[in-house]
């Protein structure tokens, strides 16, 4: 037996493995470093020339990164909410206050069996959770998060939003059709003839809050609400403002209205034949979009990513540059954690119940909080973007809660009920708005 | 109240906000533990359905399930036809016996001195001699000692089957099997089967009604509760008079 091979009888399995992994890896690095030094300045000239493409395809993977964070916390929300309206206290086993029962929930989606039953047309089986899923998450590109972060400033971004939000109803019907099941079909069907029904008064209430803003881009509405709070479309929208909360909570099928899966009721309506992480997309889907309805909720009524009120003591902080200090900034980014560490540990050092190492890791765990905190003080300050986002999820995660709110207090309507209040009353009435507001804007402009 | 449209959305959201902010009924099992007391079994009730009526169907399912035999019922069937009994005892034969009932703390029946009256074995003994206590020889015994007692007393055939050695089935079984055998005194059998039986049977008394007078006096009350009345026994009443 040769040397190499006795070396190899002789490794451990994670020996052996890195034996592997470690030149590959060296290898890729090497090539990658040559590959950054030689293809470099072309593909930054290729960026450069293409700026609105890098920041498209940036906007685009950046929310679909931010889908998933959305999605477990809105889970984790609907789980925890509701356990305490019931008197529960809900998840509390996985990770600390249970929250990381969404991740284990979505993990547990794709351990599943992904089955594909017998006699479905498998092409749109399988793509019937992607279009619910793309629908949603693509209205999201033209929602602005805050000033200067959004994906793209449509100027008819209201159209796009409920062209592609209406797709929706296209997954659901392909999903219930392909399932091969007059019941998934039948599902299909309800759900489809629910989102069409609501699209009409969710898309007329906005023509209102369109005509006072004179613009279909939803940041320019955004923007015409900046202010502080009673400059807020709510107050001169409120009847608009009724009807996209009613119509939206039927779109994104959230309770009172969430007849397309109504869990005490029916068999999951047109997700019966699904599994795995195809059924896991269909409910992906549906927390985002509850998110995304959230969002255009606080764009369009609640003034987006605009404080309600101006801070009265603005801090400028232009004038602290760090950059100043030169060396000293090395130094200070060298000293800096030591010291806050030992200054940190001194307080519970001298409480003396605990040992010179304890004492220590909770000045680290301390100094490590107060750090985080004054970074993100010091970027609240000194961003406008910071604060815009603040707001924005401070606003939307309130609706979010008010959804689950909601969800956790009435009992589903009947389908007819659901059908009735559309047509007979939240159209009419958005009719009325629509009127009543392009009235007063003719009379008040002249 | 409801003269404001909508004020009932409101009004149950007022309510679960404030349930989301009141002390929760959850008790985190594993590390907190609810204070129970270790007798406690929960509370045993019956539950009544919407009209009034009882929900309990008697499958006796509790009952065979109680570990403490504590639940012992009695009642009709569900369709009001039997008067129905069941309880441990008649599931577990095994809670009836010596040991468990020991441990259980209650009284145990002693079957070898409680069931029958004892009489003088002198006789007995004397029999067993001339025999030599051969278990082989118990047609024989039985005859003697029915010659001696008139009939077989319990104690006799226990006191037979404790000498020989021969088990008190096989004894028992042996004095049941033949005809010859009886194990009450005639003239009691003759009294009570005319006191029971009446006018009208004295014709045709089978030998084996008077061989078994308390079986016959269980048979003529049988007879009178299945409404045959005067007649004399099931083949009387059924196949015509004899």
């Amino acid at each position: 037996m040769s040397v190499v091979g006795a070396s190899w009888q002789r490794m451990s399995l994670t020996g052996r493995i890195l034996a592997i992994a470690v030149p590959i890896l060296v290898a890729v690095a090497v090539l990658g470093l040559l590959g950054v030094v030689l293809a470099g300045p072309i593909v930054a000239a290729f960026l450069g020339d293409n700026v609105p493409l890098v920041r498209f395809a940036a906007a685009v993977g950046g929310i679909l990164v931010l889908t998933i964070p959305t999605a477990f916390i809105v889970i984790y929300m609907e789980l925890k909410v509701i356990a305490r309206m019931n008197l529960r206290i809900g998840p509390d086993r996985v990770g600390p206050f249970g929250t990381a029962m969404s991740v284990v929930h979505g993990l547990k989606f794709v351990g599943k069996e992904d089955f594909t039953p017998t006699g479905v047309d498998v092409q749109v089986f399988t793509m019937a959770p992607v279009v619910v899923f793309l629908a949603t998450v693509m209205t999201m590109v033209v929602i602005p998060f805050a000033p200067g972060l959004f994906g793209l400033d449509l100027n008819i971004g209201v159209l796009y939003l409920f062209a592609i939000s209406g797709l929706t109803v296209v997954g659901l019907l392909m999903g219930g059709w392909a399932s091969f099941n007059k019941y998934s079909l039948l599902g299909g069907l309800r759900a489809a003839a629910q989102m069409v029904s609501y699209e009409i008064p969710l898309t007329l209430s906005v023509v209102g809050v369109v005509l006072l803003a004179g613009t279909m881009s939803l940041n320019q509405i955004v923007l015409g609400q900046s202010g502080s709070f009673v400059d807020w479309y709510i107050w001169k929208q409120p009847l608009a403002f009724l009807i996209f909360f009613i119509a939206g909570t039927a779109e994104a099928n959230r309770s009172p209205f969430d007849f397309s899966e109504a869990d005490q009721e029916i068999v999951a309506g047109f997700a019966t034949e699904y599994s795995g992480m195809r059924f896991g997309f269909f409910f992906f889907a549906e927390y985002v979009n509850v998110f995304v309805m959230s969002a255009l909720i606080v764009t369009f009524f609640v003034g987006g990513w605009t404080a309600p009120i101006a801070w009265p003591w603005p801090v400028d902080l232009s004038a602290v540059d760090p950059l100043g200090l030169g060396v000293g900034l090395l130094l200070l980014i060298a000293i800096g954690p030591v010291v806050g560490t030992i200054v940190c540990a001194v307080p519970f050092w001298l409480a003396s119940r605990f040992s010179t190492l304890q004492a220590l890791v909770l000045g680290f765990v301390v100094f490590n909080v107060l750090a985080i905190l004054a970074v993100m003080g010091w970027a609240f300050i000194s961003f406008d973007w910071v604060v815009g986002l603040a707001w924005f999820f401070a606003k939307t995660y309130a609706f979010i809660f008010v959804f689950v709110w909601m969800r956790g207090s009435f009992p589903r309507v009947r389908i007819d009920q659901l059908m009735g209040l559309a047509w007979k009353w939240l159209l009419p009435a958005a009719l009325l708005n629509i009127f009543v507001t392009a009235s007063a804007v003719l009379i008040l402009n002249r | 109240m409801s003269f404001v449209p909508g004020i009932g959305l409101v009004r149950g959201m007022a309510l679960t906000l404030r349930r989301f902010f009141e002390p929760k009924a959850t008790i985190r099992y594993p590390e907190v533990k609810a204070p129970i007391a270790p007798k406690n079994r929960g509370r045993l009730q019956l539950l009544y359905d919407e009209h009034g009526a009882l929900k309990c169907e008697t499958c006796f399912q509790c009952a065979q399930a109680c570990p403490i035999e504590c639940i012992d019922m009695g009642g009709t069937d569900t369709r009001s036809r039997f008067a129905v009994h069941w309880g441990p005892a008649e599931t577990y034969a095994e809670r009836r016996e010596e040991s468990a009932l020991r441990r259980s703390g209650r009284t145990v029946p002693d079957p070898s001195s409680a069931s029958f009256a004892p009489i003088d074995l002198r006789q007995v003994d004397e029999i067993l001699d001339a025999h030599d206590h051969d278990p082989r020889h118990l047609i024989g015994m039985l005859e003697e000692i029915q010659e001696a007692y008139g009939f077989l007393p319990v104690a006799a055939l226990k006191h037979l089957s404790f000498s020989t050695g021969a088990w008190y089935a096989m004894v028992y079984g042996t004095a049941s099997y033949y005809r010859q055998f009886r194990f009450e005194a005639p003239e009691a059998a003759a009294v009570h089967a005319g006191a029971a039986a009446g006018q009208a049977r004295a014709e045709a008394p089978s030998a084996a009604r008077e061989r078994r007078p308390s079986e016959a006096a269980f048979l003529t009350a049988l007879d009178a509760s299945l409404g045959l009345g005067a007649a004399d026994g099931p083949a009387a009443g059924g196949a015509g008079p004899a």
